[in-house]
């Protein structure tokens, strides 16, 4: 092997990187909480509502969770401006990974309200709780405690999975900056070993945050490593 | 949306198919032969990273930290990463090894950890009964702990590389004839997007939910607790 690393060209060009950390650091946040509304509401209606409902988030979950998010963005890139709606590349990576995130997180939540007994609410009922305090001091913790590594753990994955296919339809963020500048000089081990540790470096502090976060909002001990 | 009910009677040629087929299959096989080489290296590093004693530290931070960074890079990255690494050994490595081996690298270190999950779910006495009975390491593992522990590692197992079918999406990228680069060649030759890329969702549901279907229902036939059917066993008795 004789390949000789220079990573000066890097430093030179960090901050650029640093710009596409933070695009994909926003892109994540942007796409967790989208699909968390999602994740909410389609988990309600598969919880609560009657049967056609129920059938149309079950065939969303099930056709979205077996289709690449891959395939879904560049439908929408390539395929919806036929019909002539034409959004940009950052827009299209935002709504595809937010409908992706919708369904996953819908399983996630599903299977947490399904961790509330119903003994449990009769029991806050007999003490004469109303129904906010039964959410707050009943259904939140509950659901909170059995869901929210899952949960903390699916942020990891669109912030790193889901965002770096932003780059394959030329969305700025951390993996499409390198791409670009590595397209100049050709150094592309020296930009992508790099930006690898940067996103081990993003993940580790979103995770710390997470589990700082959990510990504090609802007393769960999510694991870091 | 005249444009494709035009294309529809020249976009569903044979020959459309055979491409469309043809780059499922290499989809699947990528995906198989690089989660099974995967899953057998996995049982590998949980092997090591489970070797007792002080001077195996460094090797299980090896194999803990290994674990750790892969799941926080995304494949795309690990993707670059194999192809200019593997460029710069030799030049004439063909593309669909790089795939698999990047497909390899990310599987070990995500069934790494369901394979260590597995092998912790046996109780700890079995382990000390083997010791007893002075069996080494290797054969406790193989003879006594991984027998048990198959049950709870097969069907998240199977899960991943079903999920893992989709992620292969992006192997596209380096120019693998897989299923999205086929979409992505038929969108170039004219064909309408909405069109092509459907179909291609379309073939990729085909190929996961089956075999998701698979997963689950292997998951409910092998999730009986062992030491329930016991029990229940013992009562009637």
């Amino acid at each position: 092997m004789n390949y000789k690393f220079q990573y000066g060209i890097v430093w030179e060009n960090f901050g650029a990187l640093l710009e596409g950390a933070w695009l994909t650091f926003q892109l994540g946040v942007l796409a967790f909480a989208g699909g968390l509304l999602i994740g909410l509401v389609g988990a309600s209606i598969k919880s609560f509502a009657p049967q056609p409902f129920r059938f149309l988030v079950d065939s969303y979950v099930v056709f979205i969770t077996n289709t690449p998010a891959l395939i879904q963005i560049y439908f929408l890139y390539f395929g919806l401006p036929e019909i002539g709606i034409r959004w940009s590349s950052e827009a299209c990576v935002l709504i595809g990974l937010i409908l992706n995130a919708g369904a996953y997180l819908t399983l996630i939540l599903r299977a947490g309200f399904l961790s509330v007994r119903r003994p449990e609410l009769e029991a806050g009922i007999t003490i004469g709780m109303s129904v906010l305090q039964q959410i707050r001091y009943i259904v939140v913790p509950h659901i909170a405690k059995s869901i929210y590594p899952a949960v903390a753990n699916f942020f990891i994955v669109i912030l790193v999975m889901g965002t770096s296919i932003g780059a394959v339809i030329g969305v700025d963020e951390l993996t499409g900056t390198a791409i670009n500048l590595s397209t100049i000089n050709y150094r592309w081990l020296e930009y992508f070993s790099v930006i690898a540790v940067m996103y081990v470096v993003l993940t580790f502090v979103a995770s710390i945050g997470l589990a700082l976060f959990g510990r504090w909002a609802f007393r769960v001990k999510a694991r870091i490593f | 949306m005249d444009r494709i009910i035009e294309q529809l009677p020249r976009f569903f040629t044979s020959g459309n198919m055979t491409l469309l087929l043809e780059s499922a299959g290499l989809t699947l096989a990528m995906t198989l032969v690089g989660c099974l080489i995967g899953f057998f290296l996995a049982f590998v590093l949980v092997y090591l990273r489970q070797t007792p004693g002080l001077w195996a530290l460094p090797l299980r931070l090896i194999c803990i930290s290994y674990v750790e960074v892969f799941r926080r890079i995304p494949f795309l990255v690990v993707i670059y990463l194999v192809l200019f690494f593997i460029q710069t050994i030799s030049t004439d490595a063909s593309l669909f090894t790089i795939a698999v081996i990047a497909i390899c690298i990310y599987s070990i270190a995500y069934t790494a950890d369901i394979i260590r999950g597995g092998l912790e779910s046996v109780p700890h006495t079995q382990i000390e009964a083997a010791q007893t009975m002075n069996l080494s390491r290797l054969r406790t593992t193989v003879t006594i702990v991984l027998p048990q522990a198959w049950p709870v590692i097969v069907p998240p197992a199977i899960a991943f590389a079903v999920s893992f079918i989709k992620d292969t999406a992006l192997v596209s990228q380096i120019g693998v004839f897989e299923l999205t680069f086929r979409g992505k060649e038929l969108n170039n030759q004219g064909y309408s997007g909405i069109l092509v890329f459907g179909t291609i969702a379309m073939c990729y549901f085909l190929i996961s939910f089956p075999l998701s279907m698979l997963g689950q229902y292997l998951e409910k036939r092998l999730a009986t607790p062992r030491g329930e059917r016991r029990a229940r066993k013992i009562r009637r008795a």
